[in-house]
């Protein structure tokens, strides 16, 4: 059975003057996917977020969600099944936790009774009669999240949730995220600027890059470009080139260095007794592997900052 | 209707009362003070005579409060950046509509208070007769049209921009063109004149023996004309408050 996309967008583009924020993008986020958006600061990521949202007019493309194209018309129905949290959380400073969560409730329309349920969900159960200006940042993150909660959504985006947690914050935070689609079935986007967060949260990674989706797949399928190599310098990078391939072996070259994939020890040995039978001089024999920095920084470009 | 309902569950603990409160208080302060030993003369025409006094008196005070009163309702959404929370569960046009009535009811409330204190001063004081039911409502409805022109004009304001400092600056500017506008003549074209335009008595000073002689004011032409604009700067500034709010993203 094909797995439904809750988000499709197709040439999502969008365009501040002569600046190209979003360029004809092609994301899709399958049905209970964590789906990581990830890309450097300014890739496009909060744009593309509230263009979903409604928050932003496209200039051209379109998006459809749950299955169906939206529009002006149609955009607050099709959101209402959709919790978020865009740039920082949105709150009432002049009103307690659990009076910021009554507002939403009664817009949402959902049950008064998921409003304990939520702040049980982020632990701010002892912080609901207190003013949210007095609420550290932190906290607010937390009740943004249970904002977004609310309602038990379909789809949840999540724009850098992680932004004034601290490390057990943080934690605490991913946890909540990788249990939502197991628990409450929701569908996760999680969009953020570090690798290392998506890596521990994500199923699916859209990676964009200056506006254009550079990547986008399971994140095994991106694991699986951060593979180990083995690197060798020889004397003669030719005749090293041509037994190799007699060999069957997949080359790539690099510099002065010719590299193959991982192997066992044993087919390394048998190599390295041929070159030697063969007069080639063995210089360097070497373990590269590709983390998924390198993988990232490949596709969004080493001068853009992680 | 829900939307509504919100908004002045969101406005608990922002002092609007207090604030709506101490500005009939001050005017209900200077009332006791100017009218509190009235001439014979004065209670004859003590009713007419409020029907001058108010709107001069709020010509220049009104502004800079509908300035504060819109940013009250306005400035909690901006601080703690709801507008994109909001806008993803209600249209735009909904959340401006919920506003504006909001500040519409309390303006209501706020004049229907201010004339009722005012008769109540009047009768305190001795003045003769009753206020003349027909002319005080039509000077009530016109100044609500007039007052909420220029709550919507601030409204607009205040949602559209951030930093509340330049509504309240030009609510300022607004009080001072109110009272230079009162030194020029009785009518205007400009959204701050409304007041003075709904203005349905007038005076006569007698320098000589230092008289005063209220009556009811004989609009001319164009007089006419400018009380016809306080209606048109009210569809104005609503058409234009909502259009900007609707296309603004965030």
């Amino acid at each position: 059975m094909q797995t439904q996309n809750l988000i499709e967008t197709t040439n999502l583009t969008k365009q501040y003057g002569k600046v190209r924020c979003v360029n004809s993008l092609h994301m899709q986020v399958p049905q209970g996917a964590v789906y990581g958006f990830l890309g450097p600061n300014g890739a496009g990521k909060s744009t593309t977020l509230k263009m979903i949202l409604g928050l932003a007019r496209p200039t051209s493309g379109s998006i459809t969600l749950f299955g169906t194209p939206m529009c002006d018309k149609n955009r607050i129905q099709l959101l209402s099944h959709t919790g978020s949290l865009i740039e920082s959380p949105s709150y009432y400073g002049h009103l307690t936790g659990e009076e910021n969560l009554h507002i939403l409730q009664t817009l949402k329309g959902c049950p008064a009774e998921d409003i304990d349920k939520v702040l049980r969900i982020v632990r701010l159960e002892d912080a609901r009669k207190k003013k949210v200006d007095h609420y550290s940042l932190g906290m607010k993150q937390r009740l943004g999240l249970a904002s977004a909660l609310l309602g038990f959504p379909r789809l949840l985006i999540l724009d850098e949730p992680t932004n004034g947690l601290d490390p057990s914050g943080i934690q605490e935070m991913r946890e909540l995220i990788c249990t939502l689609p197991s628990e409450y079935g929701i569908t996760v986007v999680v969009s953020s600027h570090l690798l290392s967060e998506i890596d521990q949260m994500a199923d699916h990674v859209g990676i964009i890059r200056k506006g254009q989706l550079v990547f986008q797949d399971t994140l095994q399928v991106l694991h699986s470009h951060a593979r180990q190599q083995i690197a060798l310098r020889t004397g003669s990078l030719a005749q090293t080139l041509s037994l190799l391939r007699r060999n069957d072996i997949e080359v790539d070259k690099e510099e002065d260095y010719l590299l193959i994939p991982m192997t066992e020890d044993d087919r390394i040995a048998d190599l390295c007794r041929q070159l030697c039978e063969h007069h080639i001089p063995l210089y360097r024999i070497e373990k590269r592997e590709k983390s998924l920095e390198d993988i990232f920084l490949s596709l969004t470009g080493k001068e853009t900052s992680l | 209707m829900k939307t509504l309902q919100l908004e002045f569950y969101k406005i608990k603990r922002r002092k609007i009362g207090l604030t709506m409160a101490a500005f009939l208080a001050v005017q209900f302060l200077w009332g006791l003070w100017a009218f509190h030993d009235p001439s014979e003369k004065e209670k004859a025409q003590g009713f007419l005579s409020l029907l001058y006094s108010l709107p001069v008196l709020d010509a220049v005070l009104v502004p800079p409060i509908m300035a504060v009163l819109a940013s009250r309702l306005a400035d909690i959404e901006h601080k703690g950046g709801m507008y994109k929370q909001l806008e993803t569960l209600r249209r735009p046009g909904s959340l401006y509509h919920a506003k504006a009535l909001c500040g519409l009811i309390i303006i209501i409330v706020m004049f229907a208070a201010q004339y009722a204190l005012f008769i109540l001063l009047g009768y305190a004081v001795g003045y003769q007769g009753h206020p003349d039911a027909a002319y005080y409502l039509l000077s009530y409805g016109l100044k609500l049209m007039s007052n909420s022109s220029l709550f919507l004009m601030q409204l607009a304001l205040s949602m559209l921009f951030a930093n509340q400092m330049i509504p309240l600056v030009i609510g300022l500017c607004g009080s001072l063109i109110g009272l230079l506008l009162m030194f020029v003549k009785m009518y205007s074209f400009l959204p701050w004149g409304g007041n003075l335009n709904a203005a349905l008595v007038t005076m006569e000073w007698n320098p000589v023996n230092r008289n005063i002689t209220y009556f009811y004011r004989e609009y001319t032409p164009i007089e006419l004309a400018a009380v016809g604009m306080i209606f048109v700067w009210f569809v104005i500034f609503y058409i234009a408050g909502r259009t900007l709010f609707t296309r603004k993203e965030n």
